[in-house]
């Protein structure tokens, strides 16, 4: 692996580390939309590097599935979805505490690539940015946890799926080609169910009692 | 004619079966869509009885394969799905306003029954993680099918908590295949390789992720909210195959490591079967939904199970012939809790009693129910059970096997005493009397007799199949 590519690879991890950071920041949710898709974007970027430089056509086709879906289709379909039901445009609970959700973040992302250095790094060559997947991952976790606007937590699990594809192109540079494509359509499928049960839970509503009552235990 | 037939034309019919099921009643409109699903299911049935018997051992291409182990599964899920296709007529037939029409429940049902059988018919560790998380995609709005406001929440709980999990098995495929090259899960069990730090850490984070689709603790909280707000034929198919096969595709990635297992790693798969198993059973103790009380009663013996296969040896027999007749007992008491909320309409414990009297013959079916899931003899749980016991005490692990002793004492008196209650305890204020749905109970009896017959006698076919793929998994006799 030449010196530029390693570079390029730490330069990627750093921009998907910065918009997950952003993301945890804000709020409103076109400007997420368009931060998952700038994060995707640097993936098909950084695989659509490595295609050239392997002259790969597999990675090729790969940084092309990210490309169409995760920065073209599955924005578009949440981007529908706020246009259909403005209230989803801000997460308001999450507003209030916008500063707080920052602070988090950073205080995950320490922890995260700490634990990872105790755990995971011993198995793994010494690149920069290695820990970066991990701590990417943390990030969704976190975002799936803290949030409550299920849009916003169907875009924590898109950063998890981003930290995984990340993974697969620092831990073992080409993931079997076959898998990858048809995990990325399972993505799909998940977010597609997801955007269903999101509009359930808007046109039928969630009174708290009763979801309390019933789902507790 | 049948051996004649390889195993690959049967586990083409075990995979196109379902899927050309749900095409076909998606097609035919919602009046036709039940006796073509029930076909389907019947043949997807019939071919996995066929590999079974067959003892299938097979691969082609590069990504399918059967072995003893699959057939097993496969069988399973067959047989379920089969069930609770049969069964969803009656229950369908109480929901008003449902959020699916007939043709579109029954082509998600086969679509849920195809993923499973896809993780189950792979070599490939990767296809396999995309069939398990097909499953999800398939199952999530069958759990909507009701409507109601705590249904969309638990489907919802249950896609971003079952995907998030399954995140973390794909970094351990990741880790797995830095580790060995390949995700060739046959080629891996036949050449096992050393517990190296990587293979080590792939293990653990497949625990942690397929864990959190078993229903391991602390990763299981989608888990009682999906199986209560399901309709009984689906919670069936999530406690009886659904958790079965994520435990397969965890058992593939454990396999993978050389006999014996570094004690290190065997004792983290012990710690987290043991924490299930007692969190589940003091978790079931005091619970207000029956629907809840079975789902842990689920995760109890899924941290059982997953126990038998970190202590290994017989115990690992135990943990699948334990998975085996849990999957039809769990089955029934669903399909009885069914028929209790269609006559009673409540799913709440404290409204629900004297039904002896009600219902005579469901409370009988389903009392036999809860004493078969919670392991008690003569049923097959029972001697899975005895089997993961006595091999804890042979390998030495005591307090294994005195912790497991206790939680499952502990999980027998919570359910059966909460069923119990509402079979035998004194009529409830204001309730009326109701037809009992005796029709209905032949489906949940099969369930029964099968779990019965595995406590009593070899069943042909099951009792060799079950040892096979014990044997297969390095699982001593």
């Amino acid at each position: 692996m030449t010196d530029a590519t390693t570079t390029i690879e730490g330069l990627t991890g750093l921009g998907l580390l910065l918009t997950a950071l952003y993301l945890q920041s804000e709020s409103f949710l076109d400007p997420m939309v368009n931060g998952i898709a700038v994060q995707s974007a640097l993936l098909a970027a950084l695989l659509g590097w490595l295609a050239y430089i392997d002259r790969s056509g597999e990675l090729a086709v790969v940084a092309a599935l990210v490309l169409l879906l995760r920065v073209v289709v599955i924005p578009y379909l949440l981007r529908a979805q706020i246009r259909a039901f403005r209230w989803r445009a801000r997460e308001m609970r999450a507003s209030q505490r916008v500063t707080g959700h920052a602070l988090l973040a950073v205080v995950v992302a320490i922890v995260a690539w700490f634990l990872f250095q105790e755990t995971l790094a011993p198995a793994l060559p010494p690149l920069p940015g290695i820990a970066l997947p991990f701590v990417l991952l943390a990030e969704g976790l976190l975002m799936l946890a803290t949030r409550s606007n299920t849009l916003v937590q169907v875009i924590g699990y898109l950063e998890e799926e981003n930290a995984v594809v990340y993974a697969g192109v620092l831990y073992v540079v080409a993931f079997p080609f076959l898998i990858e494509a048809v995990v990325f359509l399972d993505v799909l499928g998940v977010v597609l169910v997801s955007i269903i049960l999101s509009i359930q839970r808007d046109v039928i509503g969630v009174p708290e009692e009763e979801v309390l009552e019933e789902l507790t235990g | 004619m049948i051996a004649a037939t390889g195993p690959e034309a049967w586990t083409i019919v075990v995979l196109a079966a379902p899927v050309v099921g749900s095409l076909a009643a998606l097609t035919v409109g919602d009046a036709l869509s039940e006796p073509i699903a029930r076909a389907a299911s019947l043949l997807t049935w019939i071919a996995a009885s066929v590999l079974l018997a067959l003892g299938a051992h097979q691969v082609w291409g590069s990504y399918f394969g059967v072995d003893p182990v699959s057939d097993l599964f496969l069988f399973l899920v067959a047989s379920v799905y089969a069930m609770s296709t049969w069964y969803s007529r009656g229950y369908l037939a109480h929901v008003t306003a449902p959020f699916l029409t007939p043709r579109r429940y029954y082509a998600l049902l086969g679509a849920f029954a195809f993923a499973m059988l896809l993780a189950l018919s792979v070599t490939d560790l990767g296809l396999m993680w995309v069939g398990v998380e097909a499953t999800t995609v398939a199952s999530a709005l069958l759990i909507v099918l009701e409507r109601r406001p705590a249904s969309v929440e638990a489907a919802w709980r249950y896609t971003l908590i079952a995907s998030a999990g399954l995140t973390i098995a794909l970094f351990a495929l990741i880790f797995l295949y830095r580790a060995t090259g390949t995700l060739d899960a046959f080629a891996l069990a036949a050449r096992p390789v050393a517990a190296s730090l990587p293979v080590a850490i792939a293990v653990a984070l497949a625990l942690v992720g397929y864990g959190t689709k078993i229903g391991l603790f602390p990763m299981h909280t989608w888990l009682p909210d999906a199986h209560s707000q399901a309709p009984s034929p689906v919670s069936a198919m999530f406690s009886g195959v659904l958790l079965p096969t994520a435990l397969y595709a965890f058992l593939r990635i454990y396999a993978v490591v050389a006999r014996p297992v570094p004690a290190a790693l065997s004792d983290l798969v012990i710690l987290f079967g043991l924490a299930t198993a007692v969190g589940a059973a003091l978790l079931l103790q005091r619970q207000r939904s029956y629907k809840r009380l079975f789902a842990y009663s689920s995760m109890e013996v899924m941290g059982i199970a997953v126990v038998g296969i970190g202590v290994g040896g017989i115990a690992l027999y135990g943990a699948l012939v334990l998975v085996v007749a849990h999957a039809f007992a769990k089955s029934a008491a669903f399909y009885c809790s069914g028929n209790v909320l269609r006559r009673t309409g409540t799913a709440r414990i404290d409204e629900v009693r004297d039904l002896r009297r009600r219902l005579p013959w469901t409370a009988g079916t389903w009392v036999l129910s809860a004493t078969a899931v919670t392991g008690a003899p003569p049923f097959g749980t029972f001697v899975g059970e005895l089997l993961i016991l006595s091999g804890a005490l042979l390998a030495g692990a005591d307090w294994v096997a005195a912790v497991l002793a206790g939680a499952v004492i502990l999980a027998f008196l919570g359910v059966n005493g909460q069923i119990g209650g509402m079979v035998f305890g004194s009529e409830a204020k204001g309730t009326a009397r109701e037809p009992d749905p005796v029709a209905e109970l032949g489906i949940p009896w099969m369930g029964l007799a099968v779990c019965l017959a595995m406590g009593l006698v070899a069943v042909p076919f099951l009792a060799p199949a079950i040892r096979a793929a014990a044997l297969a998994l390095g699982g001593a006799l």
